[in-house]
């Protein structure tokens, strides 16, 4: 297992593109971890004058918004709440998206039919509208806007292991497994899973990435938690001041553009580093 | 009792095209010990015979009886106790481990299944690499790091785990080097006579077949056509089919092959979803006469254990055989 690590760090590492994507993100993470050191009092505080320019006053490095409070602040404690929601929608996704392809591709027939038909509701839904509604209905609250990622995002996720589910459900070994009486879940889980898991792990790394965006439109459209500091919704506040005071909306415009950036590079790079095979195609 | 008995067994599968009959109507035991060769082309149905006996296919009419129980119709949770009593070796070397786990943990995996504490496991797996001529150190690593033949092993360690009374082999040195494959045959017919084990030798090629087996079964599009010791078939096969074979195995003495005439089968396997009217061979039978087209040959016994499924076998007829067959004699 270790020998197959350092593969994995090597081929990963050679993706230079990844490995900046990676420090980003890590930086991001870092500013997320340290916001409370960083900026010990509520975010969402008045501190100064509305309207500060960054790089102006040296207190308030990234300016003051409308109401003045402190742009830096908001970024850092925003990481947090982007960062978080992003993980666990993907999370969320993931875990629905493998049930329910495992589930379809393993036991095939009217398993499949139903579970593939399901799937494909939830695909013909357009995403964010759905997303909106279900914030609306469970409330403003972060662990709802989760929730609603996760359940808007995990079909690509079902689709793509099915797929490999598929293809892995009729080898030998798996047969070998059934012949020495293996139980279905356990082939399911110790054996097929582990071999249909890297593109997997791919496409949920991009589902984090996707999962800010949803998140900061959701903000933006004033349905976010109204407790929490948000990217999208500095934006959403910013927008109506974009003619003079654009920068409210374009520093955690940039801070999203960056994130999500680095956050596709990292999922490039894993997939040249889980599926060496493909990567010169 | 015989230790495996198979009874009218036959496999159905439906398709968009309508149903094919896989495995049709086979009839036939085997014995505490011994070998029984299945041979017959790609497409005949001898694997998906090998996988509805481990009941990895379901079969549709027939009855499978192991060690004097019926398991024709037991469900998963009471075949878990019985699958000790039979295993399997598979085709493909490569397919048939799981990259993802080291070789110890494949090899353990039917004993860690059947609910052995750990550390049996870990002691029998050392005696399973032992025996099946590994490295010592083969338990910590990956099927990738070995070669075919190697790997192989991994795969028959792994049958032999629980002790089974019989093992089906599937082709199991078909996607081998000729020079491992005599290796792997070897190591076969050692562990046989030290674990007495059965078991039903799956292949398309005869002269793999004739080494190991004690009888044979010659199957043709999902029904057996011939069966009976293998020296006797090899002597004088009864049926065309067979007889055709036995023609296309390679001989190793150049003068002595150059000297034979080939009689080489015309045509393709017919498509299972439409199998000819009458004996199934009959379109590409050198011997057809007007009733093969018409009448289906019932399975009857010729002499001793040998059957034959033929109007017009070759042991009532000598006269009838065509002068390519007294050519290769």
């Amino acid at each position: 297992m270790l020998r197959l690590g350092i593969d994995f760090v090597r081929r990963f590492a050679r993706n230079r593109a990844a490995l900046i994507g990676l420090l980003l993100v890590i930086v991001v993470i870092g500013v997320a971890l340290a916001a409370p050191w960083l900026f010990p009092r509520n975010p969402l505080r008045i501190v100064g004058r509305p309207e500060i320019w960054p790089f102006v006053n040296s207190r308030y490095p990234l300016g003051t918004d409308s109401l003045g409070r402190d742009i830096a602040a908001m970024i850092a404690y925003g990481a947090r709440t982007t960062l978080l929601i992003g993980l666990c929608a993907s999370v969320t996704a993931t875990l629905i998206g493998i049930t329910v392809g495992a589930t379809a591709a393993y036991f095939g027939g009217w398993v499949d039919e139903m579970l593939m038909r399901f799937t494909e509701l939830f695909q013909t839904v357009p995403n964010l509208i759905f997303v909106l509604t279900i914030v609306s209905i469970l409330g403003q609250k972060i662990e709802y806007v989760t929730i609603a990622v996760g359940i808007v995002t995990w079909t690509p996720i079902a689709r793509l292991t099915r797929a490999e589910f598929m293809a892995l459900r009729d080898r030998e070994f798996v047969q070998a497994c059934r012949a020495m009486g293996m139980g279905n879940l356990r082939i399911m889980l110790g054996e097929i899973l582990p071999n249909a898991l890297p593109p997997v792990i791919v496409l949920s790394s991009l589902v984090i990435a996707g999962a800010v965006l949803f998140e900061s439109a959701v903000s933006f459209l004033g349905l976010g938690d109204p407790n929490v500091s948000s990217w999208g919704r500095l934006i959403g506040d910013g927008r109506t001041l974009i003619r003079t005071s654009w920068y409210i909306c374009a520093v955690p415009g940039l801070a999203i553009m960056v994130t999500v950036l680095a956050l596709n590079l990292v999922g490039d790079g894993l997939n040249d580093a889980l599926n060496p095979k493909l990567r010169d195609r | 009792m015989p230790l495996l008995s198979v009874r009218s067994l036959c496999v159905q599968y439906q398709t968009a095209q309508g149903t094919v009959r896989a495995v049709d109507d086979v009839s036939f035991e085997l014995e505490a010990g011994e070998t029984v060769g299945l041979v017959g082309e790609s497409g005949c149905g001898k694997s998906t015979l090998g996988k509805a006996i481990m009941r990895l296919v379901p079969s549709s009419d027939g009855r499978i009886v192991l060690d004097g129980r019926d398991i024709t119709s037991m469900s998963s949770g009471q075949l878990k106790s019985l699958r000790k009593n039979m295993q399997m070796i598979f085709q493909d070397p490569y397919g048939s481990l799981n990259p993802r786990h080291d070789v110890g943990t494949i090899i353990g995996q039917p004993l860690s299944v059947a609910g052995w504490s750990r550390r049996d496991i870990r002691d029998r797996v050392a005696e399973l690499i032992r025996q099946v001529g590994l490295p010592a150190d083969a338990e910590r690593r990956y099927p990738h790091e070995f070669s075919g033949g190697q790997r192989q092993r991994v795969g028959i360690a792994r049958a032999l785990a629980l002790r089974p009374k019989v093992i089906i082999c599937d082709e199991p040195v078909s996607a081998l080097d000729v020079s491992v494959r005599a290796q792997v045959i070897n190591l076969l017919q050692d562990l046989q006579q030290q674990t007495g084990v059965s078991f039903l030798f799956i292949s398309h090629d005869l002269s793999v077949v004739e080494h190991i087996s004690d009888r044979l079964i010659v199957m043709y599009l999902g029904r057996i056509v011939e069966s009976g010791s293998g020296e006797e078939i090899w002597r004088q096969p009864a049926h065309p089919y067979t007889l055709a074979l036995l023609a296309a195995a390679p001989i190793a003495d150049p003068r002595l092959a150059r000297g034979r005439a080939k009689q080489v089968l015309q045509g393709e396997l017919p498509s299972p979803l439409d199998p000819p009217q009458g004996c199934s061979f009959h379109e590409r039978c050198p011997m057809a006469r007007e009733r093969c087209g018409k009448e289906r040959p019932v399975l009857r016994k010729v002499s001793g254990s040998r059957m034959v499924a033929c109007h017009y076998d070759l042991l009532e007829q000598p006269a009838e055989l065509p002068r390519a067959v007294s050519a290769a004699s």
